[in-house]
């Protein structure tokens, strides 16, 4: 797995490319801390990963929780079918902001 | 198709690639090609953590087989008893606040399929996980 990251009208976009699990985990919750410590603003993009494990998803949540504590913002963005199925069997949809696109997504940071 | 694994995390990756051959060669669609990855992901990691707490080298088993509409996957270890079943379900209607992420893992593998089954036999640790190719009655979504 690589991280690549973009700021983009002031959000910051992660985009993990890959597979996110037990092995790559380490890896994308320092990606995501490193954004969250320079901005309160963030998209994580899940269109280019093969599957998000439950260590991936241990990072999803935790990236949420931090983020509302502090009064930013954090929306999962472009995801596809299968891994939507997977955040949504794990109760993630109601506690998170997904929206289908960037442009989407917009409103919530507004 | 039996994989031997090392208790080494990278050994996913193997894993992966496998299932991926498996996959192609027995024509399964992608979405269930995804899932049946993820469930190898979550139960091979689970034994590679928890099985072998002695730090040594090990190695154990994993099957892949296509039965009818099934996929049948079985992973046998010689770890320490751990029967990954008894762990509760997560709360999935808890606040964000209040989420914890514990027993997830296990939790999406009986998710994403029809039967899940541990034993200890002959001081070895036995998981069969049955996965419908085709879904009649379970839906999730898709």
């Amino acid at each position: 797995m690589e991280i690549k990251t973009s700021t983009e009208e002031g959000i910051t976009i992660i985009t993990p490319v890959g597979r996110v699990d037990t092995s790559t985990a380490k890896a994308f919750e320092d990606g995501v801390m490193e954004a969250i410590n320079s901005n309160s603003k963030i998209a994580i993009r899940f269109s280019d990963i093969d599957y998000i494990s439950s260590a991936g998803l241990r990072v999803v949540l935790m990236a949420g929780k931090k983020l509302t504590a502090s009064k930013g913002t954090l929306v999962l963005i472009d995801m596809p079918e299968k891994i939507f199925a997977v955040f949504k069997m794990s109760g993630f949809d109601k506690i998170l902001k997904i929206s289908s696109s960037f442009e989407e997504s917009k409103s919530f940071f507004s | 198709m039996l994989i031997k694994i090392k208790n080494n995390i990278e050994e996913i990756n193997k894993v992966c690639d496998k299932a991926k051959k498996f996959c192609e060669k027995n024509d399964i669609p992608e979405k269930k090609y995804h899932d049946i990855v993820l469930i190898l992901d979550e139960i091979v990691t689970n034994v590679i953590n928890y099985a072998y707490p002695d730090g040594n080298d090990h190695e154990f088993n994993l099957e892949i087989k296509k039965s009818g509409n099934y996929i049948i996957i079985r992973l046998v270890d010689n770890g320490i008893p751990f029967d990954p079943l008894i762990s509760t379900d997560p709360d999935v209607s808890s606040s964000l606040k209040e989420r914890k992420v514990g027993g997830l893992g296990i939790f999406i593998v009986k998710q994403l399929s029809e039967i899940v089954e541990y034993s200890r036999i002959n001081g070895k640790n036995q998981l069969s996980v049955t996965v419908a190719i085709y879904n009649k009655e379970k839906n999730h979504g898709n």
